[in-house]
């Protein structure tokens, strides 16, 4: 009856609350950015760029730009990417795109010789937002590893045991592109 | 008799008449404030505020998922795995809230409705969150690209809280199984309500998963925090007034039993001494969970009218012995302490719309009508018609007819079998019925029977005042 009414008025009402809301632009879906942009191949570097380990933001981290602390990329050296280039100055090479358990994604690796300079995150997908939040949360954690230990052979992070798997495999792909150990 | 001013009813009822402040004063104060009047107004508001919330749950779900995501694998599955879990766990936070005993929505819907909004409303929570469960089983091993049985141990060992969460959700659906009715009516009433309980425990386990995991909350504090508030807030008012109002009451009136005497073949009135039961607001026809602290009895709460309105330092109520439970009271010692959660119910002069008043009770029907003869306002004329099957089960009929007396009413007694006294009996007797607010209590099939007939009888639905006796 009347409150029937109230009842059915108020649900509608606040559920086009959320909607416009959400329209408004004050709450930006989380994944918007992280959806199939593979945009990651920045393969020019800035060279003597510092820590590389800061988290992205939420929004649009697929790539993130990072070199390890106090790698010794000499400025001025061209790039030269993929494989078959000689084994001096910066190349790079994109891994193999990884399916794993809620997501995909690739890793594309810049190396200055022997040196791992750059690792870039291509195209990550993930099937729902809490694989999203995990990968956002652990790639930069990876990727300050990797460039650590200047390896794939680091061990994954325990919580995202996938993600770290993918990670490094696509990882290894790429430096097995560029015929790094 | 003569010294009773004319403007106060009497006070009959053997032992509550020998109060120590005597007959009520002239001017008519009651002896203990009624509960207060229903406010519907803010009830609306509650609604409105409730129906909100349901709003927002379902246009969260909308918000969270994009559209790269829905063309995904599982995407489809996970969307919908979300829609339906919030649904289904908000419209379970309205179940808790419709049964948390909120004193103001009591005071305005009354406990027999809102139970029956909460039972109308079960089957849908349950059914959404089995539907959660199992779509987004199939959504994960679609986006994971595996089997669903297969997918089903890296969900719930994979995640955080999953495991608790899982817990939690068999629970739920073991309580829900067992409150089905056809497997509810073999269980003893106290033992369901106790795995009852355990509802509670299941929604708790059920919450970290959703805050964690859920794609509405990932990543955004702001819908995180008012989720939380809103079940905190929820928690709070089923302690304050499931718990905590009870406990504070009971402890302060200090209610023992004084005497418990037979009124008709299994039918016995309990006498209860307390202090400041000048301060315990109560109408006539409301009843209060009762609980008799003694061996075996103390952990169930029983509802029953009290029978006279409290004359401090008595309060008084009238049980007709049906169960285990009931029989066992019958023998309690005096002295015995007891506890009690409420007042409740709707069935009170507060219902009243028009001038004159019919008063129909079957059975055992007669103790709230009797309670409420009291509180009936001077020149209601009270039509009064007492149901029993024999003359020795019209209990409390002196106390009735002389308040009905003082009224200035009728009183009809309609003894024998219903074959041979029909229900539309009672409406001839009454006679203008229509211009009447009728207030009938009984068993739940006399009540049924009789609200029947009032229909057929175009009695408006609004003037038609129920106490049902679940026996």
């Amino acid at each position: 009856m009347k409150r029937a009414a109230i009842a059915v008025v108020a649900a509608v009402g606040g559920f086009a609350g959320v909607l416009g809301f959400n329209l408004g632009g004050s709450r930006a879906p989380l994944l918007q950015g992280a959806t199939g942009s593979n945009t990651g191949s920045n393969t020019g570097t800035n060279p003597g760029s510092s820590t590389g380990s800061n988290p992205p933001a939420t929004s649009s981290s697929s790539s993130s730009s990072s070199s390890s602390s106090g790698s010794p990329s000499s400025p001025g050296s061209t790039t030269a990417s993929g494989s078959g280039t000689p084994a001096t100055g910066l190349r790079s090479a994109l891994g193999n795109t990884y399916q794993y358990g809620y997501g995909q994604l690739a890793v594309r690796v810049t190396v200055n010789g022997s040196t791992i300079t750059k690792v870039d995150t291509v195209g990550l997908q993930t099937a729902e937002s809490y694989s999203q939040q995990i990968a956002q949360q652990v790639i930069p954690l990876l990727r300050h590893e990797v460039l650590a230990a200047q390896s794939a052979r680091v061990n994954g992070f325990s919580g995202a045991t996938y993600t770290s798997e993918a990670y490094l495999y696509s990882l290894q792909s790429a430096l097995d592109k560029l015929h790094k150990k | 008799m003569t010294a009773k001013p004319p403007s106060a009813p009497p006070r009959p009822g053997g032992l509550l008449t020998l109060g120590p402040d005597g007959p009520a004063q002239a001017g008519a104060a009651p002896s203990a404030p009624r509960s207060p009047a229903p406010r519907p107004l803010l009830v609306d508001l509650a609604v409105a505020v409730v129906a909100v919330g349901f709003g927002l749950s379902v246009g969260l779900a909308l918000t969270a998922t994009s559209h790269s995501q829905l063309a995904a694998p599982g995407g489809p599955a996970l969307f919908l795995g979300n829609l339906t879990g919030l649904a289904g766990t908000y419209l379970a936070l309205v179940m808790v809230l419709l049964i948390s005993r909120i004193p103001f929505v009591e005071q305005v819907l009354g406990q027999d409705t809102l139970l029956r909004w909460h039972r109308r409303l079960a089957p849908w929570p349950i059914t959404l969150i089995i539907a959660h469960v199992i779509i987004l089983t199939i959504g994960y091993a679609q986006a994971a690209h595996t089997g669903i049985l297969h997918e089903i141990g890296p969900l719930v060992n994979g995640f955080p809280d999953m495991g608790i969460a899982t817990a939690g959700f068999v629970l739920m659906v073991a309580i829900s199984v067992a409150s089905f009715y056809p497997i509810r009516r073999r269980i003893k009433r106290e033992n369901w309500w106790a795995l009852h309980l355990f509802m509670y425990l299941a929604l708790a386990l059920a919450f970290a998963h959703e805050i964690v995991l859920g794609p509405s909350f990932v990543g955004h504090p702001m819908t995180q925090l008012v989720w939380s508030v809103a079940w905190a807030a929820s928690a709070g008012l089923v302690l304050a007034y499931r718990v905590g109002l009870p406990v504070v009451r009971s402890i302060r009136h200090g209610l023992v039993v004084e005497e418990i005497r037979p009124e008709g073949p299994g039918v016995v009135t309990v006498i209860l001494r307390g202090r400041h039961l000048e301060r315990l607001a109560v109408s006539g026809g409301q009843f209060f969970e009762w609980r008799f602290l003694a061996r075996g009895m103390w952990w169930q709460a029983h509802p029953f009218s009290i029978s006279a309105r409290p004359q401090p330092p008595y309060l008084r109520l009238t049980v007709k012995c049906v169960g285990d439970f009931t029989t066992a009271l019958a023998g309690l010692p005096a002295g015995t302490r007891v506890a009690l959660e409420g007042p409740y119910g709707t069935f009170t002069a507060h219902a009243l719309r028009t001038r004159k008043v019919a008063l129909i009770a079957g059975g055992i029907g007669v103790t709230s009508v009797r309670s409420l003869l009291e509180d009936l306002p001077k020149g209601t004329r009270p039509v009064v018609v007492l149901r029993a099957s024999s003359e020795e089960e019209l209990v409390l009929r002196e106390e009735i007819a002389e308040l009905v007396k003082w009224h200035g009413g009728r009183l009809h007694e309609v003894v024998g079998p219903r074959t041979a006294q029909p229900i539309e009996h009672l409406a001839e007797l009454i006679g203008d019925i229509k211009k009447r607010d009728t207030y009938v209590a009984g068993s739940e099939s006399f009540v049924a029977s009789v609200t029947r007939l009032l229909a057929l009888l175009k009695v408006p639905q609004e003037a038609v005042h129920a106490d049902v006796y679940a026996l």
